[in-house]
């Protein structure tokens, strides 16, 4: 894969763009607060029900593994680390750095999905707990984690089309909205991660 | 960006090259004038299919043990008729329709934001309304618009099909909420100021945020129900753990919002046409801008006051109860600044007129039984009741519906180049005005004494008040037909308006009728409050907009 260096002259940005750049990053803000209350109607769901039943965890079922998903935990937050000096690499145009902390941010997404799937795998299959089985358990835990993980699906996929389209040289100095966006969603993405790790594994 | 020089080069000196062919101009079409009149044709297709229901609740109501339709059928029609006129009807026709077609000229912008979520935006809508309608072939929900469970987890196949429904119409929603809140905070005219918007503008500002975040809660609250339904997970279900409460919980964070999304723009309505035809400046701008911003937030407070009768625990009921009373302030203030506008005025009695006067005295009806159904020992006495149905209809169709048509009185001419026929549309307003009086006034009382909601059946003693409701509901129908009528014949053979018919003052009556694609040749420049009569414009730049010299700036590529 050839990969593109940046372009001396290409920091000129006109204003057309500043402005448009300017709306995109109000949108995506927004677009964010409405994600944000989207896991907070569940997480509203989740702590209702929890209070609402007989005592957590309810009869029949194990309290969560806090040392798996901790270290868990830790492969995420370390993608949110290397995610953020991805993008200050390329606002310093170090553009190689750049593409090895993005990948090193998709391993590592990855590397978190795959834990998940161990932990989902070891619930069902071993302890027997599952998504509709479960009563509330079930529901709130693989609803809301499971929303979660296909927020970083999505996002790997977008680090994905953000590798191959900075390959093939489409941002450049003055013109990279789409790795902004994609931090500030990565970013997003753990912060969730921070609230539910506390609600169901701390709480 | 709202005082960005002249000739920057950005975003209000630049304009798409003109769309080609039928199909880029008037069906997948960028330009927000266009995407508002679509919302507003789908809207009324699907406004008159609710019709039809409404008729058929009522005609089933002519007799004390129905006989029109089957009690089954009847469940099914009262559930997608209120949650049509909600979601298919009124909301779209306030934000999508009048919103896209109005605000953006009105803020001097060239379009809104993002013209291709605009239209993403409009496309969701009547892919919506069909999945709603179709429910009816699977076995329509038969728990009301709210679908409480555990009734809506035992409803029919259709039920989840009007989840997903109502799920992709809010999606629609919230993209239109986030595109106009930021064309509204980025996009305005030089000289634009907060407080120099026109008032339609305020209350399209203050509805954009509750679209965006409330729509989403009831996202969450619908996909919950959906894989309850559809794959037992027990989010609602009580012999698994799952509460139901939490559903009216969930729902009605949204549907309280939601009723402020379905006035908040009628107010705006409401205060563009009452001050052009008293030919007043309108009473306490401010005071109306910002009451609109305080029920918006206050909205997020109040949405238990639904339940009061489901288990709310005690502590939780009172504040409900007083945050209910406080948001009556800001409400109250509006009226009363309305009254205000026409008092000493030069009052025109247009049909667009006659329709903001008759919203003012049908909203504060339903605005004061709002404040007795605040009250708890009331609302525990008449909760499930007709009293109810009378209040939310006063609300929605002496409010919400009567501002609509206010509203297509008004900016018809605008989309169309030509006006209304005035002589039918009093004969609309007046027969409207009397039919809908007609047949929500005597529910209150119904349901003072007692006739539930929602069932097909009722006592015998109050067989005369509901044939002369039903009676009166025709002559509503009738008066709908007329404005139906009026809508084509004057398509083709109303009156030509003009760029400015009414002598208003806001922006968008400054540009020709229908406005050009890129709607200002010259982006002005503001210099004041639009609400003014007895001073000259408050723009500049405008000079060239009526006559036949091309834009000043070249149409070009992205």
């Amino acid at each position: 894969m050839a990969v593109a260096s940046l372009a001396p002259d290409a920091g000129e940005v006109d204003q057309l763009y500043i402005e448009t750049r300017e709306l995109r990053l109000q949108g995506f803000l927004f677009f964010l607060i409405s994600d944000c209350v989207l896991f907070s109607s569940f997480i509203f769901a989740y702590l209702y029900m929890r209070n609402s039943g007989q005592g957590w965890p309810p009869p029949g079922v194990q309290r969560l593994d806090v040392a798996f998903a901790a270290w868990n935990s830790v492969v995420l937050f370390g993608s949110g680390a290397t995610m953020h000096y991805a993008l200050e690499n390329f606002k310093y145009g170090h553009f190689m750095r750049y593409m090895w902390f993005l990948l090193a941010t998709i391993v590592l997404g990855v590397m978190f999905l795959g834990g998940q799937a161990y932990e989902y795998n070891h619930l069902i299959f071993g302890e027997h707990v599952t998504w509709a089985g479960s009563g509330i358990f079930g529901a709130s835990f693989f609803t809301l984690t499971g929303m979660h993980g296909f927020h970083v699906f999505i996002g790997v996929c977008y680090l994905t089309v953000l590798v191959l389209q900075s390959a093939a040289g489409v941002y450049t100095r003055g013109k990279y909205f789409g790795i902004t966006a994609g931090t500030l969603y990565w970013h997003f993405v753990d912060v969730i991660w921070v609230v539910l790790f506390s609600i169901f594994y701390l709480l | 960006m709202s005082v960005a020089a002249v000739h920057s080069g950005g975003i209000a000196d630049h304009i798409h090259p003109e769309p080609q062919g039928f199909i880029r101009r008037y069906v997948f079409s960028l330009d927000h004038k266009i995407i508002g009149i679509q919302y507003l044709v789908t809207g009324f297709v699907f406004f008159m299919l609710s019709g039809l229901l409404a008729e058929t609740i009522r005609t089933q109501l002519l007799n004390p043990n129905g006989g029109f339709v089957s009690p089954e059928t009847y469940n099914e029609v009262y559930s997608i008729h209120g949650s049509a006129m909600v979601w298919l009807v009124v909301i779209p026709l306030l934000t999508g329709g009048f919103g896209n077609l109005v605000f953006p000229v009105q803020i001097g912008a060239r379009d809104v934001a993002f013209p291709w979520l605009n239209m993403l935006s409009f496309w969701i809508f009547p892919v919506s309304g069909l999945m709603l309608f179709s429910s009816f072939l699977m076995g329509a929900p038969t728990a009301g618009w709210m679908e409480y469970p555990p009734v809506s987890l035992q409803g029919q196949a259709g039920t989840s099909m009007w989840a997903a429904a109502i799920f992709l119409v809010g999606v629609s929603s919230t993209m239109t909420g986030l595109n106009f809140l930021v064309t509204i905070l980025k996009m305005r005219a030089p000289g634009m100021t907060f407080t120099r918007m026109p008032l339609f503008v305020w209350g399209q500002f203050a509805t954009a945020p509750l679209l965006m975040i409330a729509t989403t809660a009831l996202a969450a609250a619908l996909a919950a129900l959906f894989i309850n339904r559809e794959f037992g997970v027990p989010f609602y279900d009580p012999t698994k753990g799952g509460s139901p409460v939490m559903w009216q919980h969930m729902f009605w964070f949204y549907s309280h919002p939601a009723v402020y999304i379905m006035i908040l723009p009628a107010f705006g309505i409401i205060s563009e046409v009452l001050p052009t035809f008293a030919r007043k400046s309108i009473f306490g701008y401010k005071m109306i801008a910002f009451s609109s911003a305080a029920i918006a937030l206050l909205g997020f407070m109040v949405w238990a006051h639904h339940m009061f009768t489901s288990g709310l625990a005690p502590f939780l009921q009172l504040p409900f109860m007083i945050l209910t009373y406080i948001i009556g302030v800001p409400t109250g203030i509006k009226i009363f600044s309305w009254t205000a506008t026409l008092w000493g005025g030069k009052i025109h009695y247009s049909t667009a007129m006659l329709f903001a006067i008759g919203f003012v005295a049908l909203f504060t009806l339903g605005g004061i039984t709002g404040i007795f159904l605040a009250a708890i020992p009331f609302d525990l006495h008449v909760h499930g009741t007709y009293f109810i149905v009378g209040h939310i209809h006063y609300v929605l169709v002496g409010g919400s519906m009567m501002g609509i048509f206010a509203g297509m009185y008004y900016w018809f001419p605008k989309m169309s180049g030509r006006l209304l026929n005035e002589t039918l549309g009093k004969w609309h307003f007046w027969l409207f005005f009397i039919g809908f009086n007609g047949t929500f006034i005597p529910m209150h009382w119904l349901g003072m004494l007692g006739m539930p909601r929602e069932v097909a059946t009722y006592d015998p003693q109050f067989t005369f008040w509901n044939r002369f409701e039903t009676f009166a509901s025709y002559l509503m129908t009738f008066a709908i037909l007329i404005f139906f009528v009026n809508i084509i014949w004057s398509i083709r053979y109303g009156k030509k308006a003009g760029a400015n018919p009414w002598g208003a003052r806001t922006l968008e009556w400054q540009v020709p009728s229908p406005p050009h694609y890129y709607n200002f040749k010259h982006v002005p420049t503001v210099y004041g409050l639009p609400y003014d009569f007895s001073q000259p414009l408050p723009y500049k730049g405008l000079e060239e907009e009526l006559t036949d010299s091309p834009p000043a700036v070249a149409a070009g590529a992205h």
